[in-house]
């Protein structure tokens, strides 16, 4: 048996919380937690302004790929990456070794305001994730929960 | 795997196609992403070079209803199968829940499917995750070509641990079986995380074949 790691509701209003806080001083649009396997934990802001699962997926690439790039300096990885466009931006920073948050914003706000209200909502977010996973909320689902006909149809 | 969020009631898995270079694990995101339904689907994203290799990942997110009050994402991936991408091999297989092993069928790209199949454990076991524990299946792709190993081989030379895994005949080009091994691969994944995770009885013990119709009528084509 195998029970997938669950964030339970009180869980989730207490992360929103951390989120919702850091986007009102950060004024920053959407800010999204993922794993480094690209799976997205939590969001929070303008969820309009992008496919969400994609950018994770994209994110977690990302951040793993420069981390050769900063052996390469003599550090074990870069903290935090910053991609600048003409109008909206992404920041990622690390959380812990398991997770990375994604800001997006744009004109708003500044990528220092956005970078320095964001170490502390990761450490707040660390907190949080590393309670779930020692708490040990587990979620498994009933067999008869899952339908027996093919998942997906070849139309 | 992820956390699931509760409040979202929304769980995701993470599926990888492994396989050696020009297997089809590409061909087989794209036939996917063509013929699904696109409410169920995001975009395919592909990271490639100018002569369409797979340089870092492709990804393609699928949705579906199949846990009774939750939706269940599945995110598909590929592998640069090319053996210099190693690292970006193991990037890619981080929280990995299901593998797909795409081999190729033909004679020569044998020694190609060993060594990525040794690689792919070498990867998993880097995460120590162990083959025995992971849900997979095996695909021998290209099967409407003339110079193919025959299934009871392949079987021999890939899926020949222990545990037999199922495994399937696959023409990814035209679509042959690459729902159906979809299909397996996420029952196996399912059927892990409920609460009853006995091990399916036993392994079939040939593999999948395509319809013999289907190749009937390519042959004739040819």
């Amino acid at each position: 048996m195998n029970a997938i790691p669950c964030l339970t509701i009180e869980d989730v209003a207490t992360l929103d919380g951390v989120l919702a806080d850091f986007l009102t001083k950060a004024e920053a649009d959407l800010t999204v937690v993922i794993d480094r396997g690209g799976n997205v934990i939590s969001q929070y802001g303008d969820m309009t302004v992008m496919d969400v699962t994609i950018i994770a997926a994209l994110a977690a690439g990302s951040f793993a790929a420069t981390k050769e790039l900063a052996r390469r300096i003599g550090e074990v990885e870069f903290n935090a990456l910053y991609h600048q466009g003409n109008g909206n931006h992404i920041f990622m920073n690390s959380v812990d070794e398991d997770n990375i948050m994604i800001t997006v914003f744009g004109r708003r706000t500044t990528v220092g305001l956005v970078r320095f209200y964001s170490a502390g909502t990761a450490q707040a977010v660390s907190t949080l994730l590393k309670g779930v996973s020692r708490n040990g909320h587990g979620f498994e689902f009933d067999p008869s929960d899952v339908m027996s006909s093919p998942v997906f149809a070849d139309q | 795997m992820s956390i699931i969020n509760y409040a979202s009631r929304e769980i995701q898995f993470k599926i990888v196609y492994y396989g050696p270079a020009l297997c089809g694990k590409t061909t087989n995101l794209g036939y996917i992403h063509q013929r699904i339904n696109p409410e169920n689907r995001g975009d395919l994203v592909s990271l490639a070079t100018a002569s369409d290799r797979t340089l870092f990942f492709d990804f393609l997110p699928l949705n579906a209803v199949v846990i009774k009050g939750f939706v269940t994402k599945f995110q598909l991936y590929t592998v640069p199968g090319q053996v210099i991408y190693n690292a970006t091999r193991q990037l890619v297989l981080r929280s990995v829940d299901g593998v797909v092993f795409v081999a190729d069928s033909q004679w020569e790209k044998m020694e190609e499917n060993v060594e990525s199949f040794k690689n792919l454990e070498d990867n998993l076991a880097k995460q120590n995750i162990s083959l025995d524990e992971i849900p997979y299946i095996i695909q021998y792709n290209k099967r409407d070509l003339e110079n193919i190993a025959p299934t009871n081989y392949l079987e021999y030379v890939l899926n020949n641990r222990k545990k037999r895994v199922q495994s399937f005949e696959v023409v990814s080009s035209t679509g042959q079986n690459v729902f159906a091994s979809l299909n397996a691969v996420s029952q196996i994944l399912l059927h892990k995380f409920s609460k009853q995770s006995d091990a399916p009885k036993t392994a079939p013990p040939v593999a999948i074949p395509v319809e013999p119709s289907v190749m009937q009528r390519q042959s004739a084509a040819v």
